[in-house]
């Protein structure tokens, strides 16, 4: 091209006029308004000063979700700090919400929506308004109410807790589907459903800031808990503030177990062998507590007196003697015995379990065993022990469900895995949905949408996962939901620009370790970028495509109207001060310990509706459990009545009526049961035990465990793109240890070749002391295919060299680590639908 | 005597407040015989280093770089990890490092309080400054540089006296200086500055602690001055004896450093990884884990 | 002196002008419409006598399908997913500081406040960074029509004011990148017409740092 003179300038702009005189509708202009200047503008001068501004909000790097203070400066955001008025995490952040700054400003970030214009997995997209976006899924979805069958919309989530949960589940509804995955089998559904069968509510928090003793088994509390924040840190100050005693069981050193008095190392998936063999101690010894054998069942007999019950334990765990957990755990007998000593002993004590512990097949028994060492050392519910969580309960706005369906809710049966697989699902079997759709005879959703939510990537045998998504006959109408490329937005069809936490409106309820709820409150820092729009937003722009009307205009309206209809928030100011403060908790609010032990009124049990059942003792109202009559309610009974758990009044146990330990998501009784009848009808021991994994008993001399783990700094999939984090944690070699590694013929780095039945990764090896022979152990984080530049070290999915960041130029580490899921089954536990990743066998050898 | 923390803002008092940001570092140093006269007259900052409470988790490292801007490659603080001993009997430990802020110690005999830093930049000593107690209100003079000591004990960096020699990254026995990327070095554009921890000196000059004190979940970092006896960190160094010279780093560099260590265990030393003669590599924050 | 006044208003007139085209090409794809006005005699005519090679392809395809694989482009290129060309100022600055040079960085604030110190503000529809290429030539457009208006009234002082706020956003916004960014465009363009807008773009830049210049110092004789 020539260089422009005067002429060719002129000639240029009056071509350029005419072309833009010709289509004024060409663009939407980005600047409004008038140019003024002062003085004609003779002393011209965009300003320097900078506008701080302090606005409360909370974090959501990770489901701790702990309250923050965001930092905002001339309309970025520059700083993250804790809430210091926080009764939960008193005032500070972790690592990921550090980089949450990453998170908004990152150069990989999705923007706009975008619509697919290749195959499935080509990477060609081309950007569409919100409009065209809308209206297509839209499309979509109309025929499937013309059709009746709404439940073919699906919508799978990872992380929806909250408001967010309410508002998808709101809409949802009122569309007419039930047909709603979550992810929570992969990550402790096991351990829920586990407490669920026993203590009725689910989410153990301990109580550190009383206790006197801590025994950990399969969990990195201070480093990657669920609540990391405000535990990690009362753990710490109980054990190095109070002296608190802290044994922790693992088959890593874990920084949790490098603080404790001692790290015991344990074979893979005999934590409740171990925790069964202290139980075995108690009783024998007789250092049992009897405090709690009231209210536990144990047996058959739910009128059995307490020297029952301890007769009936001591011969359950009989069989399980140090000796006997010796063999298989590698805790040598005496170390038991001590520890058991040791904690009976202690005036209180909590004993922790996680992943470790329950992602096996039977897991869920072993997180009853935990239950029960801490029941008959009296450490339930109690000051300084294992205490039902305590969150915010929130009311919020609803919309009428069913609205174009007759009021009718339906949903695919495809969340609670295969037909008999699993006994009870109840927090979902969703690492089985890929497969499910594949098999279809439960139906196929006809649109998928996702959010927070990376299904190639977060579940076992990868390959396979990634193979169902690319298949349009099976899976016809894809929408991912997404702030970043990953592996599986990289297979839908619509690409739909997520907002970011800091851009969001919420309100929050995770635990408090306090036992004294936390409200608390998103509100966004920033505008959203681009065209990135809150979930909520987006069901608000198809209900009115739908002609489905909502109870809430927005998301912001959604949270508007909870905050102010939820008791205490509303007295306090409701959204306005919320908005203003981002927190509040009841100042006279005092934790519920020994709750169970409370009487219920005889008024509450002559309330219409109420009766009694034999079998387990329980009163509970008929009419609240939808039963048709008071006599079909006696002759089903309770158990065998679906839903009675919702109509739970209270426990009769020797002549009176208590609280007890309420229900929340099965039939069971009040009592804390260790022997489950609903366990028992599914063909499932009743009463805790060992059972061996198959996978294991089954294994070769030259095979290893595989066991997966978290780090401090990442979430399982939505941190990569977050520089600050994969600077620091991108690489995750397997760790073996240096007997092991010896017989394979590996030095440290060597690289290695591991398989499985499902799978083929090369990494190599970190050879250390920290980990016990037999298993190869791999952190699960890395080894993105797609997740920015930062998280996939990828130049591109699409040939070229594009511009970077000006960052990028000091991105120094080339190791992106590798994805151990591809190795490892997708397997429900037979008791509860828990992901088995511990379970999974391989071989390793120099590659 | 006002007392350091009653002129703390509450970090409650900004929530919903508009503030303007106050402007970079201020300036700072003096002579240095009216510096070491002076220093009751000021603050000493000094954090100590909880090595029973560290629990690995990287919030101060990442604080930091969200903090400070600091640019990927390089660190103003990490935590370096170490394990030890034979399987079962395995420890890990955790060293949170950051620079020492070193008061500068008895080099032949003589008190010269100069820390190794300062006394090799080519800039120093430069123009005499004026520093104002936050706590006495008294002035105290000093001696500026490209790098140099302020009387309250911080080692602070002037980007528009930094020539980019990088003698001070050699001469930090530390190893805790890095070349910023993006900064120019003020007084030869060409090259790039030096950079460092400040303690957030913009922070704590507001009345706030240290970016990475602030998130630390552990309790593991604590700052404050030595010079109010009241100060946690003057009750810690009391409790635990950490003037004895086993609670700093590389004691017998004779630097005085002003980050302390409470190290019941005795494992300092084990557990420091050293600079390697012209590298950083000990001072990159990764898990290979 | 009323006829170079004139002279500064017809500048001022078609530096506008094609400020607003260039602000239309970066803004989003182009229609069908759009491109049929290119192939137009006017501009086509225009273009050729540049050299520059636009209107063989814009009048031998399809336009609709034309619009469809430039959308596709559009996207490819300065959007993504993935790593693409951020049509973004504080991306493709190559000095100030890590926060300074990032995606919505603080040289992202000096754009904003220098557009909003003229009293303009972000049109609430408006979506995209404050510091994206058209925003750029959107302020330019906006001002030297401004600027024409009061060559046209007379206010050679407060033309000859805009004109001097023209040049030094010129200088230091505009100019510090956009140069830069258009040789990755034409380096990374698979179809003719991203990469023929660049060069044109290249062209009226070269032209302006150089007519700006003049004009500036033309202007002060006026004032």
């Amino acid at each position: 091209m020539t260089a422009l003179n005067r002429r060719g300038f002129m000639k240029l702009a009056s071509a350029s006029g005419a072309v833009l005189a010709a289509g004024a509708a060409d663009i939407r202009p980005a600047l409004a308004g008038t140019i003024k200047l002062s003085q004609s503008g003779r002393s011209f001068s965009p300003t320097t000063g900078k506008e701080r501004q302090a606005i409360p909000t909370a974090c959501w790097q990770c489901v701790t979700r702990d309250s923050m203070i965001g930092y905002v400066e001339d309309g970025r955001v520059v700083k993250l700090d804790g809430h210091p008025e926080s009764i939960r995490t008193r005032g500070v952040i972790c690592a990921k919400g550090q980089a949450g700054i990453n998170t908004v400003y990152f150069p990989d970030r999705i923007l706009y929506p975008l619509r697919r214009v290749g195959a499935r997995g080509e990477h060609k997209w081309k950007r569409i308004s919100w409009d065209e976006a809308l209206d297509e899924i839209a499309g979509r979805m109309k025929p499937l109410l013309d059709a009746g069958t709404p439940e073919k919309l699906m919508y799978h989530y990872g992380r929806n807790k909250a408001s967010q949960s309410k508002v998808n589940g709101d809409f949802l509804g009122a569309f007419g589907t039930k047909t709603i995955g979550n992810h929570t089998s992969i990550c402790e559904g096991g351990k829920w459903t586990a407490q669920e069968l026993m203590w009725g509510g689910h989410y153990d928090n301990w109580d550190f800031d009383n206790t006197d003793f801590v025994l950990v088994f399969g969990s990195n509390t201070l480093n990657t808990h669920t609540n990391h924040i405000p535990v990690a840190q009362r753990l710490i100050d109980a054990h190095v503030g109070r002296g608190v005693p802290m044994y922790v069981f693992d088959v890593r050193l874990t920084d949790t177990a490098a603080h404790a008095d001692e790290w015991i190392p344990i074979n893979v998936g005999k934590d409740g062998l171990v925790a069964l063999a202290m139980c075995n101690v108690i009783m024998s010894e007789g250092r049992y507590k009897r405090d709690l054998f009231k209210f536990m069942k144990v047996t058959a007999d739910r009128n059995a007196s307490v020297d029952e019950k301890i007769a009936a334990v001591k011969a359950g765990v009989a069989a399980f003697t140090p000796e006997m957990a010796e063999k298989d755990s590698m805790v040598p007998a005496d170390k038991i015995r001590e520890l058991a000593r040791a904690f009976a002993r202690a005036k209180s004590g909590v004993v922790v379990s996680y992943r470790g512990t329950i992602a096996h097949q039977d897991g869920a028994d072993q997180e009853r065993a935990m239950m029960l060492l801490a029941a008959i050392t009296n450490n339930v519910n109690s000051p300084g022990g294992r205490c039902q969580g305590v969150g915010a309960g929130w009311k919020s706005p609803k919309s009428k469900a069913g609205q174009k369906t007759g009021g009718k809710v339906k949903a695919l049966n495809i969340n609670d895995g295969f037909p008999g697989q699993v006994a009870y699902p109840t927090h979902h079997v969703n690492h089985q949905v890929l497969k499910m759709i594949k098999d279809g005879r439960a139906g196929r959703p006809e649109v998928y949408i996702w959010s927070c939510y990376n299904p190639v990537y977060v579940n076992g045998e990868v390959e396979e996962n990634k193979a169902i998504m690319k298949d349009e006959s099976l899976m016809p109408f894809t929408v991912s939901i997404n702030i970043v490329y990953d592996e599986s937005s990289a297979l839908a069809d619509i690409i739909l620009p997520d907002v970011t936490y800091l851009e969001r409106w919420d309100w929050e309820d995770m635990v408090s370790p306090t036992q004294v709820a936390e409200y608390y409150f998103r509100q966004p820092l920033i505008k959203p970028l681009g065209e990135s729009r809150d979930t909520g937003d987006i069901w608000v722009g198809l209900a009115q495509r739908l002609g489905i009307k909502l109870a809430w205009s927005s998301k912001e309206d959604f949270v508007r109207q909870s905050c102010n209809m939820t008791p205490g928030v509303k007295e306090a100011g409701g959204f306005e001060y919320m908005k203003k403060r981002g927190i509040w908790h009841d100042k006279n609010a005092k934790p519920d310990y020994m709750g169970f032990m409370s009487k219920i009124p005889a008024s509450a049990l002559k309330k219409d509706g109420v009766i009694f059942d034999q079998a387990t003792g329980v009163y509970w109202n008929w009419k609240k459990a939808k039963a048709q009559s008071a006599d079909e309610a006696m002759k089903v009974g309770y158990q065998n009545t679906p839903g009675a758990y919702k109509a739970y009044v209270g426990q009769e146990i020797d002549g009176e009526v208590y609280r007890g330990f309420k229900p929340d998501k099965v039939n069971k009784s009040g009592f804390l049961e260790f022997y489950s009848e609903l366990l028992k009808a599914k063909g499932i021991p009743a009463f805790p035990t060992f059972t061996p994994i198959a996978e294991h008993t089954a294994m070769a001399p030259d095979e290893l465990h595989l066991t997966t783990y978290k780090v401090a700094v990442h979430t399982h999939s939505r941190t990569s793109h977050c520089k600050w984090l994969s600077e620091i944690y991108h690489d995750n070699p397997g760790w073996m240890n240096p007997k092991t590694a010896a017989e394979r013929g590996l030095v440290d780095g060597d690289r290695i070749r591991v398989r499985s039945k499902h799978g083929e990764i090369t990494t190599h090896v970190k050879v250390t002391e920290g980990i016990i022979p037999g298993i190869i152990a791999i952190s699960y984080h890395v080894g993105r295919e797609f997740s920015g530049r930062y998280g996939s070290g990828k130049a591109d999915p699409i040939p070229g060299t594009m511009a970077d960041d000006p960052d990028f130029k000091n991105k120094w580490w080339d190791r992106h680590g590798v994805h151990p899921n591809v190795l490892i089954a997708n397997a429900p536990d037979r008791m509860t639908g828990q992901q088995r990743w511990m379970d999974e066998v391989v071989r390793v050898e120099k590659a | 005597m006002k007392r350091i923390d009653k002129l703390r803002i509450s970090r409650r008092q900004m929530l919903g407040a508009t503030a303007t940001a106050a402007a970079g570092a201020a300036a700072a140093a003096a002579p240095l015989s009216e510096a070491r006269a002076a220093t009751a007259a000021a603050p000493r900052w000094s954090m100590v280093m909880d090595m029973r409470r560290c629990i690995g988790c990287s919030a101060c490292t990442v604080a930091c770089k969200a903090e400070n801007n600091v640019s990927l490659g390089r660190f103003r603080t990490v935590v370096q990890r170490k394990m030890t001993g034979t399987f079962p009997n395995v420890k890990k430990i955790n060293l949170p490092i950051i620079c020492n802020h070193c008061e500068g110690s008895a080099k032949d005999g003589a008190d010269d309080g100069v820390p190794p830093c300062v006394s090799v930049c080519p800039e120093y000593p430069g123009e005499r400054l004026t520093y104002v107690s936050p706590t006495t209100g008294k002035k105290i003079r000093y001696r500026g540089g490209a790098t140099y000591r302020r009387p309250d004990g911080l080692i602070l960096i002037d980007v528009a006296k930094c020539i980019g020699c990088g003698k001070c990254l050699d001469g930090c026995p530390y190893g805790v200086r890095s070349f910023d990327p993006f900064v120019q070095a003020g007084a030869k554009p060409e090259e790039q500055t030096a950079d460092k921890c400040t303690f957030c000196v913009h922070l704590i000059d507001n009345g706030q602690d240290p970016a990475c004190v602030t998130t630390c979940q552990g309790k593991a970092r604590i700052f404050g001055d030595l010079n109010d006896p009241d100060s946690p960190v003057s009750k810690l160094v009391r409790e635990h004896n950490l003037s004895s010279p086993g609670n700093v780093l590389l004691p017998e560099k004779g630097t005085a450093p002003q980050v302390y260590y409470i190290d019941p265990e005795g494992v300092l030393k084990t557990a420091y990884r050293e600079r390697e003669k012209g590298k950083l590599d000990h001072y990159m924050e990764y898990l290979d884990a | 002196m009323a006829i170079a006044r004139k002279d500064m208003a017809e500048t001022a007139a078609a530096r506008s002008a094609i400020y607003g085209f260039l602000a239309t090409v970066f803004r989003a794809e182009p229609s069908a419409a759009f491109l049929a006005r290119l192939a137009g005699d006017e501009f086509a005519g225009a273009f050729a006598s540049l050299e520059g090679s636009l209107s063989d392809q814009l009048i031998a395809t399809d336009r609709d399908r034309l619009a469809e694989d430039l959308a596709v482009e559009y996207t490819r290129l300065f959007i993504g997913p993935g790593p693409h060309i951020s049509p973004h100022e504080s991306v493709n600055i190559d000095m100030g500081n890590a926060l300074e040079a990032s995606f919505w960085g603080t040289q992202t604030v000096k754009v904003k406040k220098f557009i909003e110190a003229t009293g303009l503000e972000y049109a609430e529809a408006f979506t995209d960074m404050p510091d994206h290429i058209s925003v750029e030539f959107e302020f330019m457009q906006t001002l030297a029509a401004k600027e024409q208006e009061a060559w046209a009234e007379g206010n050679a002082e407060y033309a000859t004011n805009l004109l001097a706020i023209e040049r030094r956003f010129f200088d230091e916004h505009l100019d510090r990148w956009v140069p830069r960014f258009c040789d990755k465009v034409i380096a990374e363009a698979d179809l003719d017409f991203y990469r023929a807008m660049a060069e044109l773009t290249k062209q009226v830049l070269a032209f302006e740092r150089q007519n700006l210049a003049t004009e500036t110092a033309e202007s002060q004789t006026h004032a």
